[in-house]
């Protein structure tokens, strides 16, 4: 309700969806009511671990959902320019982030970071990811999604979550096994699965949807097949020592990718993910940690300053590189900065691993609902085009 | 930008001394007399007197060693040279044979005609089933995506049938189902999601029959069509459901390499089983 109430500014849904989990979380309801919040959300006994393994199942849906939009085609067809996006948008955050985090650590809160070097490794993956859905949205609002400009951020974008997700995944797994070797391995096992899956994995789901199209039944059939390889390349990644959350990620690819995959059951799948577990994900972001408790200015200040203009440069010069006009370029880099919901995805597996403090975790998700907010108005101004709803 | 006149003036005809080469000599007379264009045959490899004679003797057997049609003969490797020869000769169309299959080695490697299709300036025809009858072409399946291509690709189909006397030609519009389930976000009311898709669709139909409008179609029957599924794989199944003889589709945009193949898109779908005869159409420089 909440999300459909922000909806009707504008707004994207899943700032509404947090705002009710701070609200209902410790930041309001906890604080001010804290015996409704206890008798509703107990934190003892089976309810929390009800709720991770809710959330846990969320955010695999959700990566095998955001897997499913990546279109390796356009990324192919696009080209250079694309990719010269993709890169610098990529290098540049990353680059930065790193090293900003790297030499000045305190800068991002007062959590005791035990290996600088995963966590300033975390910091440049935060400020390289983009976020498909929320760019595919507002590149829709303005008109411009299938033009030569709205095409190249969506492959760019599509290209950073690939390389983006492998980062993130590869850190985790730096979490976990602290010799080089097994980094190293992590990395590899990391590479090889998504090429394994987006070669032979993809050519085997798409021999198999046919199959499945005929003896199964439409849509509660499908829907289990489709939920099914999600958790099944969940569970293989996860076995091999990568995070479940890549696995789902690359199925989706290899899925969404079938040529057996119709509109119907695409819209299906990603509406039975985003209209029930999404909200539930993303209110359950809320009862992670007192919001007001862990604002802290000039965390929020730098990272959201550093997310910015990383990236804005990034994608902007890459773009700028890839032969557009200074405009088009800056207009790419706006374009590019929304972070959206992967990017919350992204600070709360951090900080279920212990990988960032809370400060640091409401900062992100700060910029990530900025950097969201502000694409549309920023495309809209630097493209002179009027949004959808206002076209003339 | 309307395609003016004959689209191929002058046509090549890759030669290789196979089964198909008579059969392959065959189409070329019919395209020749057909478009009235002048013919150039090539052939890469070293010269012997037992092939040069078997080409004249097949030459003369079809009426095609008359007027300015030429014999070029040269060494090489093949798919680069006939890629210059094309250029240096300002060919309109290249035609080879092509089976319906790649092997797996062929697959990697890509077999000639594959390689050129993938890689010539000029429009390429490509015929699965060659004939020392050639019937020429009765049902043409064409591609009717929103492009900047289309248009001349639509034209070009349109005098091929024409001047083949085909029965049918069918315009296939392809909708992704990848780009439109990106539209429906869940940000939108369903009648929201609805009505953009609708727009969308309706303004690629507009752009469709503005096209149609300007083509001067005789009287052929077309049909346009409207088929969900994946660009490229949607019309070569179509084509093939449909028992179509020649299928016209826009040249790629981008030179084409192994990664098309693994992740197969557009007109990959189509050379990697050729559903009928295949006409890339490339446009003019100054067509576009």
């Amino acid at each position: 309700m909440m999300g459909e109430f922000f909806r009707q500014f504008k707004i994207p849904l899943v700032v509404g969806e947090l705002f009710a989990g701070i609200l209902l979380g410790p930041t309001f309801l906890g604080k001010y009511f804290p015996e409704i919040s206890a008798f509703f959300f107990s934190k003892e006994g089976n309810v929390p671990i009800a709720i991770n393994g809710l959330t846990s199942l969320s955010v695999i849906m959700l990566l095998f959902v955001a897997g499913m939009e990546v279109d390796l085609s356009i990324i192919r067809k696009q080209g250079s320019t694309a990719l010269k996006t993709s890169v610098l948008g990529l290098i540049l955050p990353f680059g930065l982030g790193y090293l900003i985090a790297f030499y000045f650590t305190p800068l991002f809160g007062n959590s005791n970071y035990s290996d600088r070097n995963v966590f300033s490794l975390f910091i440049g993956t935060a400020m390289a990811v983009s976020a498909l859905p929320i760019i595919a949205r507002t590149l829709m609002d303005l008109g411009i999604f299938k033009t030569r400009i709205g095409m190249i951020i969506i492959a760019a974008a599509m290209f950073d979550d690939i390389i983006g997700w492998i980062l993130f995944s590869t850190i985790i797994g730096m979490i976990n096994e602290q010799s080089e070797s097994n980094t190293l391995l992590t990395f590899g096992l990391t590479v090889l699965y998504a090429i394994g899956m987006l070669t032979i994995g993809r050519i085997l789901i798409n021999k198999s949807l046919p199959w499945a199209k005929r003896n199964f039944s439409w849509p509660g059939g499908f829907l289990s097949i489709s939920l099914g390889i999600a958790f099944l390349g969940a569970a293989f990644t996860e076995s091999i020592g990568i995070h479940a959350i890549f696995g789902a990620f690359i199925a989706g690819i290899a899925f969404g990718d079938s040529v057996h995959l119709q509109e119907k059951t695409r819209e299906i799948v990603n509406q039975f993910v985003t209209s029930i577990f999404a909200p539930l994900f993303f209110i359950s972001i809320g009862f992670k940690v007192d919001f007001l408790l862990n604002f802290n200015l000039q965390v929020v200040s730098i990272v959201l300053v550093l997310a910015i203009i990383c990236k804005i440069a990034g994608a902007g010069l890459g773009a700028l590189w890839g032969g557009l006009s200074n405009r088009e370029s800056l207009a790419v880099g706006f374009g590019m900065n929304a972070r959206g919901a992967m990017e919350i995805i992204l600070a709360l597996l951090a900080l279920q691993a212990k990988l960032i403090g809370e400060e640091l975790f409401v900062a992100i998700v700060i910029m990530a609902v900025v950097t969201s907010v502000m694409a549309g108005p920023m495309l809209s101004w630097l493209l002179k085009v009027k949004p959808f709803n206002q076209a003339v | 930008m309307r395609n003016e006149g004959n689209s191929f003036a002058k046509i090549a005809i890759a030669v290789a001394f196979s089964p198909r080469c008579e059969a392959m000599l065959a189409e070329a007379r019919l395209l020749h007399q057909r478009f009235g264009a002048q013919m150039f045959f090539i052939h890469i490899g070293k010269k012997s007197l037992q092939e040069e004679q078997y080409l004249k003797h097949l030459l003369h057997r079809f009426e095609l060693d008359k007027g300015n049609n030429q014999v070029v003969w040269e060494e090489g490797e093949p798919v680069e040279t006939i890629i210059a020869l094309t250029q240096q000769l300002d060919i309109d169309l290249l035609v080879a044979g092509a089976l319906e299959k790649e092997s797996l080695i062929k697959f990697v490697l890509g077999d000639i005609s594959r390689q050129l299709s993938r890689k010539v300036k000029c429009s390429m025809l490509l015929l699965t089933e060659p004939s020392t009858h050639p019937k020429g072409f009765s049902h043409l399946v064409v591609e009717g995506t929103d492009h900047p291509k289309t248009e001349n690709t639509i034209a070009v189909a349109v005098e091929i049938a024409n001047q083949y006397l085909a029965g049918t030609v069918s315009i296939i519009q392809e909708s992704d189902p990848g780009k439109l389930a990106l539209i429906r976000s869940e940000e939108l009311k369903e009648n929201e999601a609805e009505e953009r898709r609708e727009q969308i669709l309706k303004e690629e139909d507009e752009k469709l029959e503005e096209i149609l409008r300007c083509t001067d179609c005789g009287n052929l029957k077309v049909i346009t069509e409207r088929i969900e599924g994946k660009p490229g794989y949607v019309i070569s199944n179509y084509a093939r459901l449909k028992n179509a003889d020649l299928l016209v589709v826009n040249s790629p945009d981008k030179q084409l390499n192994l990664l098309d193949r693994v992740f197969p898109h557009d007109i990959e779908y189509a050379l990697a089983d050729l559903p009928c005869s295949l006409l890339i159409v490339h446009p003019k420089e100054k067509a576009i």
